[in-house]
């Protein structure tokens, strides 16, 4: 009896305190510091978009940085966030990459995923299905610093004509910067820039239609831009622009790799000949960068004159950015990130260097287990455009993004779980 | 009855945790008495605690216990709002003693079947630190046959064979996203049969204090041919491998045990334990299928626990039973893992004891333990966060004595 009665006790003793007792960690507060989130807007090119696999696409959009960070302020007073989302029944949007499989050599063999594409017309161009409804993420695959004042930008450019109430091509008087400022905001994330640079890069400095912004255009635009933003003093962020020449896209397609596919059939070639940016040709060095769709171009050791291996077939500049051309694209994009941060300073904004950032993680680091770097499909931070980042890379970056308004403004938005979101895809 | 105690004991998963992974619920009576019992002979769990008093046990005797297992972490990961806890999962540790021969003779044996070591930790398959470990099922069950020899009227010395049957399976998620949006996955799966030793002396002073010095050897775990099952995806799928070998150290614990009389009816206890954890030095798998993965680095360094219980025997058939404990954490600064998220801890006890008839004891015992909180960045994973841990762990037994 006794024993019974003691032992129940025990018992429900044990059960109360199992139920009840769970551990306790230190407590935190939710401030939103001196911002204010509660209509927070996006600007910016294909990175604030989610762009992602050569292609803008519903997956990538729902893993924009932008929607990250939006869905972390609701903690701290965000308010509703909207981006222009495709429709599910056209998921696939603009079209992507996708990752079919490996060769027996190991080389990835990249596919296209374009069976549910937003295109909605593509006479007298490419035109994508409009999008209605409120906008919080402005962001816009392509769109140059450069761009943002011209009033017919909505004529040359599809991701931005989707957003616009006015078809093509008859949007001749809405700048990008007047749309986006349009509606009253209170805090804003600006990522501009790259596409002044990056063109001109990925096109191996070869397309004369595609040449970096002037840098003393670009300080005075980018000024005009913050001027624009902040005149009804809503607090905001801004980034540098990425490291281009640490991306896969000119880094996966090396001399050594290449000299080792030649070497499969002709082992006694060790010389890859280029034409440079000044039309000159010459051997390439490891100095010089071979940009990512050489790879699935097949060009190497084919022809009369087999292309690329004798000087009077080389490969062509387009192929190539070389010595001289990425010592303009690292000069320009130095400049670009000095104007950015010098012109947040000047306004008092947030920033994230994402100059650096991308670099530390594109050398090497492990996140929650995961190892992350700037290798191609392994590496998990860059999708298989070799630009573009993965959702796990957009997390990072939203990450940073959180870190950098926080230590600005003394709020407390809390962290998106980067484990939570994808490298690339595997089949 | 041994057989059926063995078979039972042997059916049952037998799982637990304390510092680290070692496991420290060998009787009911020490563990309400803070786990202190080394310098005494209490019970049949003597061939645990100190088989040099195995031959001092007044009466020969079987008894079995269980002890089932709440344990909750919580983890935030820094800079997050979102606290994740560790799945709920009783884990249900059981030990059981014999002891035969004469009580008039100088020569007793003994048997004891317990889980010194383990570990049953089940975090969500999405949670942050999946790609550390999703879930580890650790246990090492001992099985021991002792010898027990009084050499005077005060001094007893004693020694067991130590045979381990160890198991282990450890989940992990891997960074690799299928078509379907499914995550990669790794299951390592393995047994080890290992041999060790458990010796000890005790020693009834004029004093009338009791002293015990035991040490239990380290046994190496040691895995050969488990299964390594890798769900990935088709195009990475010839890549991984299909088998793994292991060695964990299950590291001796070597014991000064005080034990105090000052009436008839109140006993003191007093243990410190030296736990050899600096044996633990990382945590490596070969693989087969020249599959190449780095060691994770452990770093343990020795660690000591402080043991106090009290036993008072409140009438003939009551006995009432406290303690405390403190159990420092062999885990540096870098290396916690969410597999073990250890760190110092407090034990609070209680229990109680009642011989029911002559022959037959029912003791229970409740074990507390708060594991202080404590936030650290992982130098392998860099996974970063704030761990908190509490043990609530009841336990009863019965014992038979002849």
């Amino acid at each position: 009896m006794n024993s019974k009665y003691i032992f129940r006790s025990m018992i429900a003793v044990a059960i109360l305190g199992m139920a009840s007792c769970k551990p306790e960690l230190s407590t935190i507060t939710p401030s939103k510091g001196s911002a204010d989130f509660s209509r927070y807007i996006a600007i910016g090119n294909s990175l604030t978009s989610g762009y992602a696999d050569n292609g803008l696409y519903l997956e990538g959009q729902k893993n924009s940085f932008p929607e990250m960070i939006a869905t972390q302020m609701k903690t701290v007073g965000g308010g509703a966030f909207y981006t222009p989302f495709f429709n599910e029944s056209q998921a696939d949007g603009s079209g992507y990459k996708i990752l079919k499989g490996f060769t027996p050599a190991g080389l990835p063999i990249i596919g296209d995923q374009n069976a549910h594409t937003a295109v909605r017309t593509t006479t007298p161009t490419v035109l994508l299905t409009k999008y209605v409804g409120e906008i919080n993420n402005y962001g816009v695959p392509g769109i140059k610093l450069v761009h943002i004042n011209i009033p017919q930008y909505g004529n040359l450019n599809n991701f931005y004509e989707r957003m616009l109430p006015t078809d093509f091509p008859n949007n001749t008087t809405t700048t990008y910067l007047n749309f986006v400022t349009s509606k009253p905001f209170t805090f804003f994330s600006m990522w501009l820039g790259n596409n002044d640079i990056l063109g001109y890069a990925t096109s191996g400095g070869a397309n004369p239609a595609d040449q970096p912004t002037d840098k003393n255009t670009f300080a005075s635009l980018y000024a005009d831009a913050a001027n624009k933003m902040t005149a009804n003093n809503a607090k905001g962020v801004v980034a540098t622009i990425p490291d281009i020449l640490k991306t896969p896209f000119f880094n996966t397609v090396t001399l050594n790799s290449l000299l080792a596919a030649v070497h499969v059939t002709a082992p006694t070639i060790n010389t890859i000949y280029i034409k440079t940016g000044k039309n000159a040709t010459r051997a390439a060095t490891a100095k010089d960068f071979f940009v990512l769709p050489l790879a699935s171009a097949n060009l190497i050791g084919t022809g009369a004159v087999p292309y690329g291996l004798f000087p009077s077939n080389p490969v062509e500049s387009q192929w190539v950015l070389d010595e001289d051309e990425a010592g303009i694209v690292s000069d320009y994009v130095a400049s670009y990130n000095a104007t950015i941060k010098a012109v947040a300073t000047n306004k008092g904004l947030a920033i994230v260097d994402a100059f650096a950032l991308l670099r530390e993680y594109g050398s090497g680091k492990v996140v929650n287990g995961v190892p992350i770097s700037a290798a191609y499909i392994t590496g998990n931070l860059f999708s298989l455009d070799g630009i573009h980042l993965t959702p796990m890379g957009y997390a990072l970056v939203a990450n940073e993004f959180i870190r950098s308004i926080n230590s600005k403004y003394g709020s407390s938005i809390p962290i998106v779980d980067v484990t939570r979101y994808r490298g690339v895809k595997f089949p | 009855m041994k057989k059926i105690l063995l078979s039972c004991l042997l059916a049952l998963p037998v799982l637990g945790y304390s510092q680290s992974f070692q496991v420290n619920l060998q009787g009911q009576k020490q563990t309400a008495m803070g786990g202190a019992g080394t310098g005494l002979a209490l019970d049949e769990a003597a061939v645990f605690f100190n088989p040099g008093a195995v031959s001092f046990l007044k009466k020969n005797g079987v008894q079995a216990g269980i002890s089932p297992l709440y344990l909750k972490t919580a983890f935030r990961e820094n800079g997050s709002n979102v606290t994740e806890y560790n799945k709920d999962k009783i884990a249900t540790p059981i030990m059981g003693y014999a002891v035969f021969g004469s009580p008039e003779n100088r020569l007793r044996f003994g048997l004891g079947i317990y889980t010194p070591f383990g570990g049953a930790m089940h975090w969500k398959e999405d949670w942050t630190g999946r790609y550390s470990v999703t879930s580890l099922d650790l246990q090492a069950i001992y099985i021991q046959p002792t010898l027990s020899l009084k050499i005077t009227d005060h001094i007893g010395i004693g020694g067991g064979l130590v045979y381990s049957l160890g198991k282990v399976d450890l989940r992990k998620a891997l960074p690799y996203t299928l078509n379907d949006g499914r995550q990669a996955s790794a299951k390592l799966k393995g047994d080890a049969k290992d041999f060790g030793w458990n010796a000890g002396i005790y020693v009834e002073t004029v004093s009338g204090v009791s002293i015990g010095v035991t040490h239990r050897s380290q046994v190496t775990a040691t895995v050969k041919d488990g299964d390594a099952i890798f769900d990935v995806p088709d195009a990475i799928r010839d890549r991984v491998p299909t088998k793994f070998g292991a060695e964990l150290p299950l590291p001796a614990t070597t014991t000064l045990g005080l034990g105090f009389h000052p009436s008839d009816k109140t006993t003191l206890a007093l243990d410190v334990n030296w736990v050899h954890w600096s044996k633990y030095k990382e945590l490596a798998f070969d693989y087969n299928n020249n599959f190449v993965s780095p060691p994770s680095p452990r770093n343990y360094h020795d660690a000591a626990a402080l043991r106090f219980g009290i036993q008072n025997q409140t009438t003939n058939r009551l006995a009432l039973r406290a303690g405390i404990g403190y159990a420092f954490t062999p885990v540096g600064k870098g290396y916690v893992t969410p597999e073990v998220p250890d760190a110092n801890r407090l034990l609070l006890s209680a229990g109680v004891g009642f011989k029911a008839t002559e022959r037959f004891n029912i003791d229970f015992s409740f074990l507390y333990e708060n594991v202080e909180k404590r936030n650290e960045t992982n130098i392998e994973t860099q996974l970063s966060g704030e761990f908190k841990t509490l043990a609530y762990i009841p336990g009863i037994s019965f014992s038979y004595k002849w």
